[in-house]
Formats: C-alpha cells, sequence, structure tokens
C-alpha cells in the first residue's frame, strides 16, 4: 500500500488545489498522528468540497483503525465513485465487506478489483480467504496458491495451513508450513504452529527444535512455552516443566490448559492434593473441557476416591462420549464402588468405541476372573492378545508399557492353571492377591512409564478433539445417543476397598497427561 | 474458550436493623432520668389502689420488658385521666413521667441503629459533590476499587458487582452498589432492576424503616411538633434528651430535631458531649458533612465513645476519605483496643478498597473477639470459596448453620461448597432446602442459578439449560443466566440464539466482561469484526486484565490496520 499512497503524492508535480496537502495528511497519517490528521482532512475536504480523493481515503483508513468499519466502508465508496479506474479503491471496499462479515459481497468486489488489476497477490490473497469463511475450500485453495505464485507471503502460508487444517490433512498443512519457516524462519507463530503440528504427530525431536526456535525468538510465547512444558513434562522433567509454567502463570493466570498442566505435573511428582486442586481451577476455568475431568477421574482414581471420579468421569463422558478410555476408567471407579454390573457393561462399551486399545480387554478380562467367570475372562485375554499382536504388526514403536505386559503375563499365568484344572480355590485366592499387590506396587514405584506411549494417545486424541471442536455440530448431534447408562451413585466415597477389589484398578491407570495445547492448536 | 459467568454466590444477610437496643449513650441517660421518676412516684401511689401495682410503674415494667405497644396504651390511660383524679402534690411530675415514658416507648418501637443504616438515595449518588477529590488516586477512594492491591482473586474466578468489587459474602446497605456512573445504572440496583432505590435518602427509606410517621393514631400525632415550645423543653435537659429522640426517629423531623438539640446544647454550655452527638447526626442527615464532622470531633474530644468514632468514620466514608476513615478507626483500636464494631469497620473498608485479603486478616480479627460475628464468618467463607478452598469455606458455613443461621442464602452456599468439594450427598438436599426456604424470586431465581452451574458440573447439559430457563423465569434480568443460556446455546450450534442471548445479558449487565467477550468471539468466528471490537473494548473495559479479550484485540487491530 505504501506504494500506492507514494503514486498519490509523486504523481502531482504541478500540484493541483485539490491536492495541496496531501503530502501533510500523509506525513500525519504515517506519523500515527490522527487527531491532527483528521483536522487537516476535514479541511481539505472542506475547501474542495469532498472531492479530495486522497483525503477521503485517508479518512477512511483511520475511521477503520478505530473500528467503525461501516463508516469506513462508505467512505471508501465514495472514494471509488470519484475514482472508477484505481484497484486501490475497490479493494479497500471490499475488504471492509469482508471485515464486516459480507463475505459473499466481498468476493463479488474483489473479481471486480482483479479485472482491473490482474497480477495482485493481495486480492487472490483475500478471496482465498473469503472463499474459506464461505467453506468453499477448494475455490480458498486454488487462490492461495495463486496468491503465492504472485508473491509470497507469510500470511498466505498461515491461511493455506489453516484450510488444509480444517479439511484435515495434517500432513499437507505440515508440508505448507514447513515452505512458510523456510521462507520466513523468524516468524514464531508459524514456528509454534509446525511445533504443534509436529507435536501432534508424535515427532518430538522436530517439534522441540520448532517450539524451541520460536522460543529463542520471542522468549514470552506463551503457546510455545506451554507447549515446551508439556514435552519436559512428558520426559519426566517436571520441576522444569513447572517452571516454565510459572513463567506462563504470571502471564495468562486464568488460562485452563495451562492449570491443567500444572496439575498433571504435580501428579507426576505425587502432590495430589495440589494436583487436585489446580485441576479444579481449570475445570472451575474450562468446565465444559473433557480433558480436564478426565484428568481429575484419574487423579481421584489414583487417590482412592472412587465416588468423586464416577462424578467427573462422567462427566467427562456426557462431553466426549466417543472415547473408549473414558468409558474403561468409568468401570474401574465402578468396579470400586462395587457395581460390577454396570462395571462390565462400561467395559463392553469401551471394547465397543476402541478397537484397538488392549488395555481395555485386559482391566476387563481382571474383573470378570475376580469375578468368578474365568471363560469370559479368556474370552477377553485372547481379545487383548489379538490387539497387541495387531498393534504389534502396525508397527507402533512405542507400544510397550512395561507393567501392562507383566500383569498380563500374570493373568495369563493364572488362566492357563485355570484351563488344566490344577489350581485349587486358595491358591487361586492367594495367586490373585499376590498379583495386585505386585501390581499396585509397580504402578506406585515406577511412574513415569510409557510415557512416550502415553503422550502419542494423548497427542492422537487431542488431534481428534481438535477436530470435533471445528465441528461442533457433529459432535453435539451425537452426544444423546451414545449417553452411558444412568448409574446410581455410591453414597461409600472413599471407602477402603476389599482386598479382591484392589486386584482391578492398578494397571488400569495407565497415565495419561498433557492434553493441552489441542486447544491452541486448533486457534 | 467461552466464559461462562461464575457461580455466584449470594449470602445477603440484612444487617440487624431493627430491635437491637445499641449501647448508645442515649439510651441510657434516657433510662437514668426515667428510673428515678418511677422511684419518685412509687412511694405515693399506693393509695390510688388498682390491683396493688401502681400503673406508671406498670408500664415502666413494660417498657423494661419490650412491650412497647402496652406501655404506650397505659400511659396515654394515664395521661387522659382528669388531673383531680391524680395525687394532689407532685403534680408535675406523674404527668411529665408517662409523657416521657411514653415518648420514649413510641421511640423504641421504632428505633433503628443509626450507625448501620446508610442507604444512598439517586440523588445523592449522581449529585454527589461532597467527596474531596473528584479524580482521586487509586488506593485512596472508594470511587475506584479498579485495580486490587491486595492480590485477591482475579473477575475470571469471583465474580464482580456492578461497581467493579469482587462480590462480597455479605450484603450491607450502602456498600455493594457502590457508585455507578450513568443514571440507568444508578437507577437499577447492582442485581436486578426489581428493586429500585429511593430518589433520596431523605425522603424514602429513613421514612420507610421507621414507619411510625405512617402510622396514624385516631386522636392525631401523640406531640404536636409544630405547637411545641422547643426552647422551654430545652431547659429541662431529661425530658429533652427523650424528646429528642422521639423528634429524631419517630417523626423523622430532622430540622426541628436539630432546632432542639442547638437549644439544648447551648442550655448546657457547649459542655454536654451527648447533645453534639446528635447535632452531628442531624448534620449528616442534612447532608452538611463537613458540619457534621466538627460536631463529632469535639464530642470526642469530651467524651471518648466508640458510638462517636463510628459516626465520625461514617461521615469520611460519605467524604470519600476511606484512608482517613481507617486511620480513625485504628486511633479508637488504641483506645478501645479489641472493639469488633472498630476491626469490623476496618475490614469492610479493604473489602470495598478490593483488597480482599488484608480485609479477610481483619475479620479473622473479628471473630477472635467474637466468635459469633456472622458478616465475618460468612465474608471470611465466601473468601475461601473464592481461592479454591470450599472445604474450609464449608467449614465457616457449617459454624453458621450451628449459630442458629436458618436461610435459603446460607443452605444454597453449603450446596455450593459441598458440590465444590466433592461432598456429593449433601449438595441436591442442601439446594432443595435452599429452594424451600426462598423467600421472593429473586432467591429461588439464585438458586436455580447455582443448580445451573452444577448440572455443568456434572456434565448435564440439558438439566444446565433447565436450570437457567428456570432463573430466567424468576428473575427476568437474570444477565448471569442469559450468558450461560447463551454459551449452553453456543455449545450445540445455535449462533443466532446465542448473540441474541448475549445481547440481552449485556444490556442488563454492562459491568460483567463475559457477555461482552463472547459477544466477540463469536462475531470474530462469524467474520462480523466490527462488533466483536466493539464488544471485545467493553470487555477489555469490564476486565482491563483479561488476556484473551486483550489478544483478541490485538488481532482485530492487525486486521484493521492491514492494508
Amino acid at each position: 500500500m505504501c506504494h500506492a499512497l507514494f503514486c498519490f503524492t509523486v504523481t502531482a508535480p504541478d500540484l493541483p488545489i485539490l491536492e495541496r496537502k496531501n503530502w501533510l495528511i500523509y506525513l500525519l497519517y504515517v506519523r500515527q498522528d490522527y487527531e491532527e490528521c483528521k483536522a487537516v482532512i476535514k479541511e481539505q475536504l472542506q475547501e474542495s468540497q469532498g472531492l479530495c480523493e486522497y483525503a477521503v481515503y485517508v479518512q477512511a483508513l483511520i475511521f477503520r483503525l478505530e473500528g467503525k468499519i461501516q463508516e469506513s466502508l462508505e467512505l471508501f465508496q465514495t472514494c471509488s465513485i470519484l475514482n472508477p479506474r484505481s484497484a486501490d479503491n475497490l479493494k479497500q471496499v471490499a475488504r471492509s465487506l469482508f471485515l464486516l462479515g459480507k463475505h459473499k459481497a466481498a468476493i463479488e468486489v474483489y473479481n471486480e478489483a482483479s479485472k482491473l488489476d490482474e497480477k495482485d497477490w493481495e486480492i487472490s490473497h483475500n478471496l482465498g480467504v473469503c472463499y474459506m469463511y464461505l467453506k468453499h475450500f477448494n475455490k480458498a485453495r486454488d487462490q492461495l496458491n495463486n496468491a503465492l505464485e504472485l508473491n509470497k507471503h507469510d500470511l498466505t502460508y498461515m491461511m493455506l495451513g489453516k484450510i488444509h487444517l480444517l479439511e484435515g490433512e495434517t500432513d499437507k498443512a505440515i508440508e505448507v508450513y514447513k515452505k512458510a519457516v523456510e521462507f520466513s524462519p523468524e516468524n514464531t507463530e508459524l514456528l509454534t504452529t509446525l511445533g504443534l503440528l509436529y507435536l501432534q504427530l508424535g515427532d518430538y525431536q522436530r517439534a522441540f527444535e520448532h517450539l524451541g526456535n520460536a522460543l529463542t525468538y520471542e522468549p514470552g510465547n506463551y503457546k510455545a512455552t506451554l507447549a515446551a512444558g508439556s514435552m519436559m513434562q512428558a520426559h519426566g522433567d517436571f520441576d522444569v516443566a513447572l517452571s516454565k509454567y510459572k513463567v506462563v502463570a504470571t502471564a495468562v493466570p486464568e488460562s485452563p490448559p495451562l492449570w491443567n498442566n500444572i496439575g498433571m505435573c504435580f501428579y507426576g511428582k505425587k502432590k495430589y492434593v495440589a494436583a487436585i486442586s489446580c485441576l479444579k481451577r481449570a475445570n472451575y476455568l474450562a468446565p465444559f473441557d473433557w480433558k480436564i475431568l478426565y484428568n481429575l477421574g484419574l487423579v481421584h482414581l489414583t487417590m482412592q476416591q472412587y465416588a468423586s471420579a464416577f462424578h467427573f468421569l462422567s462427566a467427562a463422558i456426557n462431553f466426549q462420549p466417543k472415547m473408549g478410555e473414558l468409558y474403561m476408567l468409568l468401570a474401574v471407579a465402578l468396579t470400586n464402588l462395587n457395581d460390577a454390573e454396570n462395571a462390565k457393561r462400561s467395559y463392553e462399551q469401551a471394547a465397543a468405541l476402541d478397537k484397538s486399545n488392549p488395555l481395555v480387554n485386559l482391566n476387563y478380562a481382571v474383573l470378570l476372573y475376580n469375578q468368578g467367570d474365568k471363560k469370559g475372562a479368556l474370552c477377553q485375554y485372547q481379545e487383548m492378545e489379538r490387539k497387541v499382536n495387531a498393534l504389534k504388526e502396525s508397527s507402533t514403536p512405542d507400544f510397550d508399557p512395561e507393567k501392562m505386559v507383566e500383569v498380563a503375563q500374570k493373568m495369563g499365568v493364572a488362566l492357563q492353571v485355570g484351563e488344566s484344572l490344577v489350581w485349587t480355590k486358595p491358591s487361586k485366592e492367594s495367586k490373585s492377591k499376590q498379583k495386585a499387590a505386585g501390581s499396585g506396587k509397580s504402578s506406585s514405584s515406577q511412574q513415569p512409564l510409557g510415557s512416550n506411549q502415553a503422550l502419542g494417545q494423548a497427542m492422537s486424541s487431542a488431534a481428534g478433539y481438535g477436530k470435533t471442536m471445528q465441528l461442533p455440530t457433529g459432535a453435539g448431534a451425537a452426544a444423546p445417543a451414545a449417553k452411558p447408562p444412568s448409574l446410581p451413585l455410591e453414597p461409600e466415597s472413599g471407602s477402603e476397598a476389599s482386598p479382591e477389589e484392589t486386584s482391578a484398578p492398578p494397571e488400569a491407570e495407565e497415565e495419561r497427561k498433557e492434553k493441552q495445547q489441542s486447544q491452541e492448536a486448533e486457534e | 474458550r467461552a466464559g461462562l459467568a461464575r457461580p455466584r454466590r449470594s449470602l445477603l444477610f440484612p444487617r440487624q436493623q431493627i430491635g437491637l437496643p445499641c449501647s448508645a449513650p442515649a439510651a441510657l441517660g434516657a433510662q437514668r432520668a426515667g428510673r428515678s421518676w418511677g422511684f419518685g412516684r412509687r412511694c405515693c401511689s399506693c393509695p390510688a389502689g388498682r390491683m396493688g401495682l401502681d400503673p406508671l410503674f406498670h408500664a415502666w415494667s413494660y417498657f423494661r420488658r419490650r412491650k412497647f405497644r402496652q406501655c404506650s396504651e397505659l400511659c396515654s390511660e394515664l395521661l387522659e385521666r382528669p388531673p383531680g383524679n391524680q395525687m394532689f402534690y407532685f403534680l408535675l411530675y406523674p404527668v411529665q413521667a408517662a409523657w416521657s415514658l411514653k415518648t420514649r416507648a413510641l421511640t423504641e418501637m421504632v428505633y433503628v441503629d443509626e450507625i448501620d443504616m446508610d442507604q444512598e438515595g439517586i440523588a445523592e449518588m449522581m449529585l454527589d459533590e461532597n467527596a474531596v477529590a473528584q479524580v482521586a488516586r487509586p488506593g485512596t477512594s472508594l470511587k475506584l476499587p479498579g485495580t486490587s492491591q491486595g492480590g485477591g482473586p482475579s473477575p475470571a474466578v469471583r465474580p464482580v458487582t456492578q461497581s467493579g468489587r469482587p462480590i462480597t459474602g455479605f450484603v450491607r446497605p450502602s456498600t455493594q452498589s457502590g457508585r455507578p456512573s450513568t443514571m440507568e445504572q444508578a437507577i437499577r440496583t447492582p442485581r436486578t432492576g426489581l428493586t429500585a432505590r429511593p430518589i433520596t435518602s431523605a425522603s424514602g427509606r429513613y421514612g420507610r424503616l421507621g414507619t411510625a410517621s405512617m402510622l396514624t393514631n385516631p386522636d392525631g400525632p401523640f406531640i404536636n411538633l409544630s405547637r411545641l415550645n422547643l426552647a422551654k423543653y430545652a431547659q429541662k435537659p431529661k425530658l429533652a434528651k427523650a424528646l429528642f429522640e422521639y423528634i429524631f426517629y419517630h417523626e423523622n423531623d430532622v430540622k426541628n430535631a436539630l432546632d432542639l438539640a442547638a437549644l439544648a446544647t447551648e442550655h448546657a454550655q457547649f459542655k454536654d458531649w451527648w447533645w453534639k452527638v446528635q447535632i452531628g447526626k442531624c448534620y449528616y442527615r442534612l447532608g452538611l458533612f463537613r458540619e457534621a464532622e466538627k460536631q463529632f470531633k469535639s464530642a470526642l474530644k469530651q467524651q471518648d465513645m466508640v458510638d462517636t468514632i463510628l459516626y465520625l468514620a461514617k461521615v469520611y466514608l460519605r467524604l470519600d476519605q476511606p484512608v482517613t476513615a481507617m486511620n480513625l478507626f485504628k486511633q479508637g483500636l488504641d483506645r478501645f483496643p479489641g472493639e469488633v464494631t472498630l476491626i469490623c469497620g476496618i475490614a469492610r473498608i479493604h473489602e470495598e478498597m478490593n483488597n480482599i485479603s488484608s480485609a479477610a486478616e481483619y475479620y479473622k480479627d473479628v471473630l477472635k473477639q467474637d466468635n459469633t460475628h456472622v458478616e465475618a464468618i460468612a465474608c471470611i467463607g465466601s473468601n475461601h470459596f473464592y481461592s479454591d478452598q470450599p472445604e474450609i469455606a464449608l467449614r465457616f458455613y457449617r459454624r453458621l448453620l450451628q449459630m442458629g443461621v436458618y436461610n435459603c442464602q446460607l443452605f444454597n452456599n453449603l450446596g455450593l461448597c459441598c458440590f465444590y468439594a466433592q461432598q456429593y450427598d449433601m449438595t441436591l438436599s442442601s439446594f432443595e432446602r435452599a429452594l424451600f426456604l426462598a423467600e421472593n424470586e429473586e432467591e429461588t431465581a439464585d438458586v436455580w442459578y447455582n443448580l445451573g452451574h452444577v448440572a455443568v458440573g456434572i456434565g448435564d447439559l440439558n438439566l444446565a439449560y433447565q436450570c437457567f430457563k428456570l432463573t430466567l423465569v424468576n428473575n427476568n434480568n437474570y444477565a448471569e443466566a442469559y450468558n450461560n443460556l447463551a454459551v449452553l446455546e453456543m455449545q450445540k450450534g445455535h449462533i443466532e440464539q446465542a448473540r441474541a442471548l448475549l445481547q440481552t445479558a449485556s444490556s442488563l449487565a454492562p459491568h460483567m466482561y463475559e457477555p461482552h467477550f463472547n459477544f466477540a468471539i463469536l462475531s470474530e468466528k462469524v467474520g462480523d469484526l466490527q462488533r466483536s471490537y466493539t464488544s471485545a473494548q467493553k470487555s477489555e473495559e469490564a476486565f482491563p486484565g483479561h488476556v484473551d479479550t486483550q489478544q483478541l484485540l490485538k488481532q482485530l487491530k492487525q486486521h484493521f490496520a492491514m492494508l
């Protein structure tokens, strides 16, 4: 636009009376001395009886800066009447329409402008953005690519990447962002977005690289700090992560993801009460976020406050009815509340929703086994093995929580013993108890187990979450259908669980953390 | 992202206003006088011989037992008796005694503690020219609660009132309203549009609280003020005090009361501090704060009294000099260590200046002196609730329950605390009882609103929707409920409904940032950046520290600046 401004001033060698003060207006506008500028414009317009195009133009720009878009649109329209040959005027009219949310009208005007000026990246870019708002993604992509050919620009890359994300093509989005980062390596926003995308895909090395770069260029970047902190958290560096969060907390004290992460840091450090209070604050700030509720449920399960855990988990299910793991945790809570019937139903629901997670079947098997239903347990056990094998075949590298394997082996032993009919009743009891004790210990001692796997899961679920967030109608419509059976609440909360009961939960507590930055990512 | 308005708890205990015979020296002095007449009469009344009990003494006994109606009836009987039936000696005294006793009985019937009662009318608020500095520095004025210095919870956690103060645990007559900036805000009360404030205090609340001037006696008023020779009564200090209180409280005729007091203090050669305090009270009512200050100060010089300090502090608060008032309280505490009303006064000032944490400290001091102080317990409880400690808040509210407070607000708060402290078994029963105890529709609306929050907490959005709807049925001006309904509609994807609801909410409660911010977000999503910008600006005005608003504004400004 600066070019355009110069054009006006330079192309007037013998200044006609109308244009006499253009230089002054320009100077004041560039200095951001808007009050003065307005006064000069007023004078100029009075002299010229409103015919000075440049004065009207700058006045309109000032109005826009003040947020008075409607007035500025009218002035730009006057401009384009005064000088119908200028593409700039039309572009500004279109832009005003765009800012007012009238995308269709804006597109029409932009098309007209493009007739006057074929090779303008700005027109193509803005057309693309308008199409994006109208959800014509194909046209939008074409226009944006067009703009990129004409002139490379960060903003165009951003929009293109956003469109790819909206369509769910993460790979293509990453390609776009990569090119963008090559083009302008110091743009922190691009760096952060790319880092977060890598994080979602589980490529920690590159994610860390990009986020680190973003932080070097802009140490106070809230999103990048949060993401970097969460990665440290994933690797068990809770103290470092906390120190990162401390910086963010002073800047953004009301951010729910931040409090969620801090809470999970404390959880990792086994400060459960602090964890609960942080998570509760997060929940207070964002009552609709199921991830916070999930974490709250998990922490309460660890604290053996099963009734509270049940509440948080059922609330989470109400908000996110399509996630198997929630049902699994709910089942664990129900088992501890002595409601085996509903626990079974919950497990079944979990298995139906989550086809690939062997933990569901393993926990179900343990429950059935403890109930004395050996056949069912065996069935679930085999199902679990099948899933594990399937996972191994698909070569998910980071699927191997040791504890799960350990428990699964014990379970297998117990079941096979059952098959060969060598066991006697007391021995089986003692075994299951022993197993319970062992697994319980392992859950408390080797705490940061399989953090990579957990993170991967968290990320993938985060990606899924991002998708549902953008299509709220679909999620809302599906919500009531998959509602869990309404379960009566057991009043005895925090009561001591009997030794038989403790055998079920520990292995279920596969730790899942850091469900943040999905919100950031989709913004 | 969209901010749900916070659950608000409303402990609206009205301050105890009527019936407490305050320890004011006025009451004491008059009592003494009354007693002496009683004795004087007794020795000669036995011959009159009715039931063996002298009627005047009987009346006196009624008065002591706070049966003021019977007392005044008996007194009027005595007064109506033809003089011939009276004893021939001490002729004057019994008449005077009965007259004085009746005056006092009538006064006591409508007595209102003058210290606590303070309702600013619209006129006082809008046309307030008493403040020393019109543009005060932050931290020295009650008008700009603005920046919180005490590290209290931010508006995102603790809801604020119309004037921008965090909501308190205890509603007091004058504090909650603050000073509104526009006439519309002044007419609307902080919570709702249901109860308007009086136009001016002189005509409104005082007259209504002491309803006596409205009650008509069949024989006309007991004392005809216009025919009273004030100068004559001012000569008799004992009678004059009772008469003054009658004129001040019962007749609510400040001008005549002031005349009487002025004459009386002249008669006492300006040596009676009691009269000075009374003159100060009259001046205060008339809005002559500087004169009132002079009188109270001079009274304090003669006699150190807690009451006088409280009156003087009230004057300073009215002049918008909270720091002076606080110093006064502190000086008072040096002379009366541990005086509850003084500590409580300091705590209130801190709270009004948005300095929540030190207010809590002082409230704790109050509790050390008087562990049944309802206001202190309620304020500390709500403070704990909003700083993420619902368990501790629950303990305080339980204490209130043990003390015998039994009302809708308390059960409402108990229910909320129970829910947030995960005592799920008690939550719903508490709310049920709160609903049962609700005295009016506004209270019912509050309870339903909080129930809506509970429903959101357990993830049952349909129930939440219904609860908020019920809130609106009970109180059509409940801005928070409109906002939350809009958020729920947004969740369902009904943009148009959400927009309409948000507009209603923001017009009803311009002091809340949530509806503005939500509207800004909504418009931004649709692409209507102009409206988004104006709403975001309003939101920033209501809550300058809100990071999301700031980010949104930054984004929008970039949009606008881009060519």
